[in-house]
């Protein structure tokens, strides 16, 4: 019996997945280290959030949730190093809080490493809290007494021994909380804390759909969406960071992407109109 | 109930003296034990549907425990003038409460963590179909675990840490588990490039329609949009001028990031906002039948 | 302030219990013999198709919850694996339930264990075949595609709370051709699904569920309740854009709609304080 040959349409139709694999990894490789750069186009969710925080005055305290880890790191980095340069910039004080132990070392790190740079000291201008395992269980013990919560920083530190936080009772305190997150935990953060306290929200790019309805309603002040929204905010500073040279390679993979989609509906076309001929 | 709240507030128990109070602790501990033991062979007598009724009340009242802290007024200072007012008499047992529930948790995790090693030492002794992948998960497993309890032990400072120590920690946690985590999340760029080319496809109006509102959103979220948009079709970049005419608010609207934050912000949001209220009063309703034991799904 | 307690937004409060009345009343009607109807789920009637095709292959079907922790979710989606499993016991067909939560997998060993004995094959129940695999989420996805890969699983149903890890799930499975049935509350993860499984239960349609399976008057009489609540929420959202338009953003009552506090907050509005 004679095995009927594919047509180059259906066998495009049927292309081994490993193919368009490699395809995308040359293509991610060759634009993460070319020396293109595009400026973007600030969205109003990014504008919202730089200018929330430009309105913040000097010694102002912020809380920073950073719940992320390593394998969110290439979206919410980004946003983390932007946010605190930025925060720097103005001359706040902040506290970061995590709700993992990963998430709470490399939160820790990144602050340690940005911080050094720019002569912030730890324990006057910023602080770390560590990790909470339940965070709803911490909002509402921070509403209620944030040092007895709290109780010790990540160095062992107590907390009301923090020049950072000397005075500050309650989240109520804080001019302005950050989540920086690739997890449900804006709905926890709106939920539960003081609603004198603007909201601003880190999440990765695939979070970001569901938080629209928010900054409608001004539950949350502002949004960085992922690297892509980190490299609009890097702008807004003027500074070259992770998010704009991860941004090439975002962009042109999604113009891949998009070729291959007209190119796979091309391709059947092409094969719906060759059986058609044949009968 | 002044003096439950008092007790409550001061927490009493846990303000004692160091001694006292592990003292204290080791007897609630031992306590709830013995009481937790004997309540099984009582249970086990009971008739199933005697069994059921002790589940149906212990389900309402810790339901109602929950509820009757959030609906139950706060500031009592009138009747109880050192009362916090931000709370009610409940309050206060909300974090024992919540304490319990991670309890419960790790020892669910222990016996889950029991039943993933039981099985592969039973593939491994067994030798069933692929018990090499199972002396793997072992081995990892010990290894990864080993030093692990060394480093926390090292940070509590009860044990040294050595270089073996160190390096091993290091190897195992910073250059394979971090590794790995992001090597995973990373596929899933590879997934949605085969899931889209085998799925967006032309076969009605309506996949017409979300396909090119995609393409539109994924070109327009990200700077080649603005560059095709604003530098090489020159359309004009920000909001139109007051009193502009209709052509030039047509130009300053037809900007692919324009169109994108659009398609987000008036169509996407909406939609998700629905979605959203269907899934919480479903919730809702769930909990509520839940808690009155109405549902009788996995109970 | 915040919203820790009914007294900080009684507005809020008064929803919730009417939400909870509309669900008790209606159930009380179901109860009493009211006829209500329920719409066709595609994804559901495909449920008895995917295990018809695991059996016929005599390859697993895999059953994940997600990364659900224990909670409303996590018991709905049990509910609907337990009557999967209820069919599969018919037919010997070979199930695995992988779980990343240990709560949720102590709770599905014994659901999985009821229905089987509710199918009246107990001898079919083993209890290696529930897993707890990782809390990490992508240890969990990676045995979880290990797995579909290795075990070249035939149906692979998907219901609870996902994250990033869906597409994972969904991609591999459908490279083993699996027939794959999702149904989730995490909306972000929706379109992963429906561009990766055959059929995918969207939203509140993942509550119908145990309704649409079941029949039972209480869990229908439950989903028109929740109907009625949605259609108190549409009529508030319609009549404040109709309000707002006529009587202006800026109109006391629009501001009063809009005021959060308790009733101090409410009355202070009223008399014209402007609150909080």
């Amino acid at each position: 019996m004679q095995e009927r040959t594919q047509s180059v349409w259906q066998r495009m139709l049927g292309i081994d997945r490993r193919w368009l694999y490699l395809v995308l990894f040359v293509n991610i490789v060759t634009f993460l280290v070319a020396p293109i750069r595009m400026p973007a186009s600030i969205s109003p969710p990014v504008q919202k959030f730089y200018d929330e925080i430009e309105k913040l005055q000097p010694g102002d305290l912020v809380m920073i949730s950073s719940n992320w880890s390593a394998s969110t790191l290439a979206e919410n980095q980004p946003q983390l190093e932007a946010v605190i340069a930025h925060l720097m910039r103005k001359q706040a004080r902040f506290t970061i809080i995590s709700i993992e132990a990963q998430s709470r070392d490399i939160s820790y790190r990144l602050a340690e490493r940005v911080t050094k740079d720019k002569g912030y000291q730890y324990g006057e201008q910023w602080a770390h809290f560590g990790f909470v395992p339940n965070l709803i269980v911490a909002i509402k013990g921070m509403v209620n007494d944030l040092p007895n919560t709290i109780k010790q920083d990540v160095r062992g530190t107590a907390v009301n021994q923090l020049p950072v936080v000397r005075g500050v009772k309650s989240l109520s305190d804080y001019k302005m909380i950050i989540d920086v997150t690739p997890s449900g935990t804006l709905p926890i953060w709106i939920s539960y804390s003081p609603k004198n306290v603007p909201i601003l929200y880190c999440p990765t790019s695939v979070m970001a759909a569901e938080a629209y309805t928010y900054l409608d309603s001004g539950q949350i002040k502002g949004m960085i969406t992922g690297a892509k929204g980190a490299q609009e905010y890097e702008q807004l500073l003027g500074v070259v960071g992770l998010g704009t040279r991860f941004m090439n390679a975002i962009s042109f993979s999604h113009v891949l992407i998009i070729l291959f989609i007209l190119l796979g509906n091309f391709a059947m076309l092409m094969n719906r109109l060759q059986l058609r001929r044949e009968g | 109930m002044g003096v439950l709240n008092h007790l409550i507030a001061q927490q009493s128990v846990w303000q004692l003296p160091e001694g006292s109070r592990v003292l204290f602790a080791t007897l609630i501990v031992l306590g709830a034990f013995v009481l937790f033991l004997g309540l099984i062979p009582v249970l086990q007598t009971l008739p199933p549907r005697g069994r059921r009724a002790i589940v149906v009340i212990i389900t309402f009242l810790a339901g109602l425990f929950f509820a009757a802290e959030f609906f139950l007024p706060i500031n009592w200072t009138a009747i109880f003038p050192k009362d916090d007012p931000t709370r009610n008499f409940l309050t206060p047992a909300i974090q024992p409460a919540q304490n319990v529930l991670q309890i419960i948790g790790a020892l669910a995790l222990g016996l889950g963590t029991f039943g993933l090693v039981r099985l592969h030492l039973r593939n491994v002794v067994q030798k069933r179909a692929q018990w090499g992948y199972s002396i793997v998960l072992l081995v990892s497993f010990i290894t990864m675990a080993t030093f692990s309890i060394l480093n926390t032990l090292a940070e509590k400072e009860i044990v040294e840490r050595g270089p073996v120590l160190e390096r091993g920690f290091s190897i195992l946690f910073d250059y394979t588990l971090v590794q790995l985590d992001a090597a995973m999340f990373s596929l899933i760029a590879f997934y949605i490039f085969s899931a889209a080319y085998r799925a967006f496809r032309i076969r009605s109006i309506e996949a017409s329609i979300l396909m090119f509102t995609a393409m539109l959103v994924m070109i327009g979220v990200v700077p080649l949009g603005a560059y095709l948009s604003y530098t090489l079709l020159g359309l004009p970049e920000g909001a139109a001028p007051e009193g502009a005419n209709f052509l030039t608010q047509v130009q300053h609207n037809i900007g692919l990031p324009k169109i994108a934050n659009w398609v987000l912000t008036q169509l996407n949001a909406p939609a998700q906002r629905a979605i959203e209220f269907g899934v919480g009063i479903g919730g809702l309703a769930m909990a509520i039948r839940l808690w009155l034991s109405l549902e009788r799904g996995v109970t | 302030m915040s919203y820790q307690h009914a007294q900080d937004n009684w507005f809020a409060a008064i929803v919730i219990g009417f939400i909870a009345l509309a669900v008790l009343l209606n159930i009380l009607r179901a109860r009493m013999g009211a006829q209500l109807y329920i719409r066709r789920i595609p994804g559901l009637d495909a449920i008895d198709e995917a295990i018809g095709r695991s059996t016929e292959l005599g390859r697993p079907v895999t059953m994940i919850p997600g990364l659900t922790a224990f909670g409303v979710v996590a018991v709905q989606a049990l509910t609907i694996f337990k009557y999967i499993t209820k069919q599969i016991a018919r037919f010997a067909t070979p199930m695995r339930l992988l779980s990343a939560d240990a709560t949720v997998f102590a709770v599905a060993q014994e659901a999985i264990a009821d229905a089987y004995n509710e199918a009246g094959r107990p001898d079919l129940y083993d209890a290696d075949n529930i897993r707890f695999l990782s809390d990490r989420q992508f240890a969990f996805a990676s045995g979880v595609a290990g797995l579909i890969q290795r075990e070249r699983v035939a149906a692979s149903f998907m219901f609870g709370e996902f994250y990033a890890e869906s597409l994972i799930f969904a991609e591999t499975g459908n490279m083993v051709g699996a027939i794959q049935i999702a149904g989730t509350v995490s909306f972000t993860q929706v379109p992963f699904f429906v561009a990766a499984c055959d059929y995918t239960i969207i939203g509140d349609e993942f509550y119908a569920t145990s309704a649409y399976l079941s029949r039972e008057p209480v869990l229908l009489g439950s989903l028109v309740g929740q109907d009625i609540a949605k259609l108190l929420f549409a009529l508030t959202a319609v009549g404040g854009v109709i309000a707002s338009t006529i009587a202006g953003t800026d109109a006391p009552i629009i501001k009063l709609l809009g005021q959060p506090g308790g009733w101090e907050a409410f009355w202070s509005s009223l008399g014209g304080g402007g609150g909080q």
